[in-house]
């Protein structure tokens, strides 16, 4: 599903961000990219996305070769992907309903598609009865639930998250990570940045160590560190 | 595709952005306004033009038959031939007293002064003269044997000796003015419009670019869940139209309340002189919405390259 192979990152101003980094992630598997600040996770979640290119490498991600995939399709592939983020990323001024149907509405669903699948999925991570609130009335862990909403809405093969608990207390942390658990159950990949040593021990999952770049450990039913 | 996604997200977009929409769209009027009274001077002159020379520029006024009737039909033959074997001449036509006073009634339509009072009896039959080029009005003169004569009013009259020749007058100069003048006024007019069209792309493209940021959030999520560059610009794409449309609908509705108040204010009180009437603002309009999508094309592709990169 995924594969990054001798993958090297120098961003323009020098900075070394990933070195010969090569890691396989098999579909429906549960993957922590775990490491410091700084030692690369970001910059792994975004190759991904292809919102960067890779120095050196070749990075693969749903049967698709990245580095060989124009830019003007790059749409088309994150609606393969979905994205969960540390700062949520929601749009104050619409509503939970119309924050995850934005998703569906950017990439021309009908109508009749929206009405039926936003609830749907709104109830599948337990929002069911927020519909019309907005962002601001809801706590953090259910701003994050509405993200995840939206990122799982287009059913997406591979559910990429960026620090998803960053910003929450750690038994808010244990529902969104419970949550995202689930979305992996139904064979969604996930791959999760985190450097949330709770968590990790908690859910024994496939653990890729970064540090300064490189990868120092991975590990099946692993461990923080 | 839905279009109540595109005309619900400009209709945000214009709201949001109200008081730089709103220089957009005056800039726009303007713009288009300057455009539009330039054609509309253009159109003016040509009707000036056009009334006092027909766009000829020689006219050989013949001597009446007997009993004010039409001049014979051989002396016109004569003439005719006489003219067109000239290096000097284009082409002639001739136009029969009937023929005179009926232009001279369109010319005159609503002023009744003059139509009421003239015969078509005093208006004469004439061969209407195209030069192959300005300046040979000496040519017809020598040809046709004509010489300044003192009238007894004090002013000087072309008479010929050429049988059925009245006499002749050279629009030729006057034409060539008038012509001139067009081109400068609506030269000048036309060049201060291209200026503010100018503005107008520029200010146009400056209020989508600030749309553009001002939603770059939106912009960026609406990336991350794959939606594709076209669907991102499309609103505002269409904000510039509608910004740029309602500028030109209101320049064209300006020109109107011009031609009502000014002109026709005018043409009640200068009599005989040809004014531009509603028809020939109807015109324009095509002109100046052709224009106002052009400018919403050109700001449009110059306001929404940014903030896409993906």
């Amino acid at each position: 599903m995924i594969s990054l192979q001798h993958v090297t990152k120098v961003y323009r101003n020098g900075v070394t961000a990933l070195t010969d980094v090569s890691v396989e992630i098999e579909k429906g598997e549960f993957v922590f990219v775990v490491g410091p600040s700084g030692s690369g996770k970001s910059t792994l979640i975004r190759l991904l996305l292809k919102e960067e290119e890779p120095s050196k490498g070749d990075v693969f991600i749903a049967g698709k070769h990245l580095n060989k995939y124009s830019t003007w399709k790059v749409p088309h592939l994150r609606r393969n992907i979905g994205t969960v983020f540390q700062d949520y990323k929601l749009l104050t001024d619409k509503t939970v309903f119309e924050n995850v149907a934005f998703a569906l509405e950017v990439i021309g669903k009908q109508k009749i598609v929206i009405d039926q699948r936003v609830p749907e999925v709104l109830d599948y991570v337990g929002l069911g009865e927020k519909l019309n609130s907005y962002p601001d009335e809801l706590s953090g862990g259910e701003q994050q639930r509405v993200s995840i909403a939206r990122a799982c809405v287009n059913r997406p093969l591979v559910l990429l998250a960026d620090e998803p608990t960053g910003n929450l207390d750690p038994s808010t942390s244990v529902d969104i990570m419970r949550l995202l658990d689930k979305v992996n159950r139904i064979g969604t990949t996930v791959v999760m940045a985190t450097h949330d040593q709770a968590i990790v021990d908690a859910m024994r999952k496939r653990v890729v160590e970064l540090e300064k770049g490189q990868v120092v450990r991975d590990q099946a039913r692993g461990v923080y560190s | 595709m839905r279009l109540d996604y595109y005309f619900r997200e400009t209709a945000t977009g214009l709201r949001r952005n109200g008081i730089v929409a709103f220089g957009a769209v005056s800039t726009s009027f303007i713009a288009l306004f300057l455009f539009g009274l330039a054609l509309l001077i253009y159109r003016e002159l040509n009707l000036v033009i056009f009334n006092v020379t027909e766009n000829v520029e020689v006219a050989v006024y013949l001597k009446d038959g007997p009993d004010h009737s039409d001049p014979p039909q051989d002396t016109v033959v004569r003439l005719t031939g006489k003219l067109a074997s000239l290096p000097a001449v284009a082409s002639v036509t001739y136009q029969s007293k009937d023929e005179a006073y009926e232009r001279f009634k369109e010319l005159f339509a609503g002023k009744p002064v003059f139509t009421e009072n003239v015969s078509p009896d005093a208006i004469p039959a004439s061969l209407r003269v195209h030069l192959t080029d300005t300046g040979l009005f000496d040519q017809i003169k020598a040809a046709l044997d004509c010489n300044d004569q003192q009238q007894p009013n004090g002013s000087t009259k072309l008479v010929c000796t050429e049988p059925g020749v009245d006499t002749i007058a050279d629009f030729s100069t006057l034409l060539e003015q008038l012509t001139q003048i067009t081109r400068l006024l609506s030269l000048g007019v036309l060049s201060i419009a291209i200026v503010m069209l100018f503005s107008a792309i520029v200010l146009i493209a400056n209020t989508l670019r600030m749309g553009m940021f001002a939603r770059r959030r939106e912009i960026g999520i609406m990336r991350l869940v794959g939606a594709t560059n076209w669907r991102i610009r499309i609103p505002f794409l269409i904000e510039g139209m509608v910004e740029s449309l309602v500028g030109a609908g209101l320049a064209v509705l300006a020109l109107f309340v011009l031609k009502v108040t000014v002109i026709d204010g005018l043409s009640g009180q200068i009599r005989f002189f040809p004014f531009v009437r509603n028809s020939d603002v109807l015109a324009v309009a095509p002109w100046m919405l052709l224009a106002s999508v052009f400018v919403a094309i050109v700001a449009g592709t110059i306001g929404i390259r940014r903030f896409l990169d993906v």
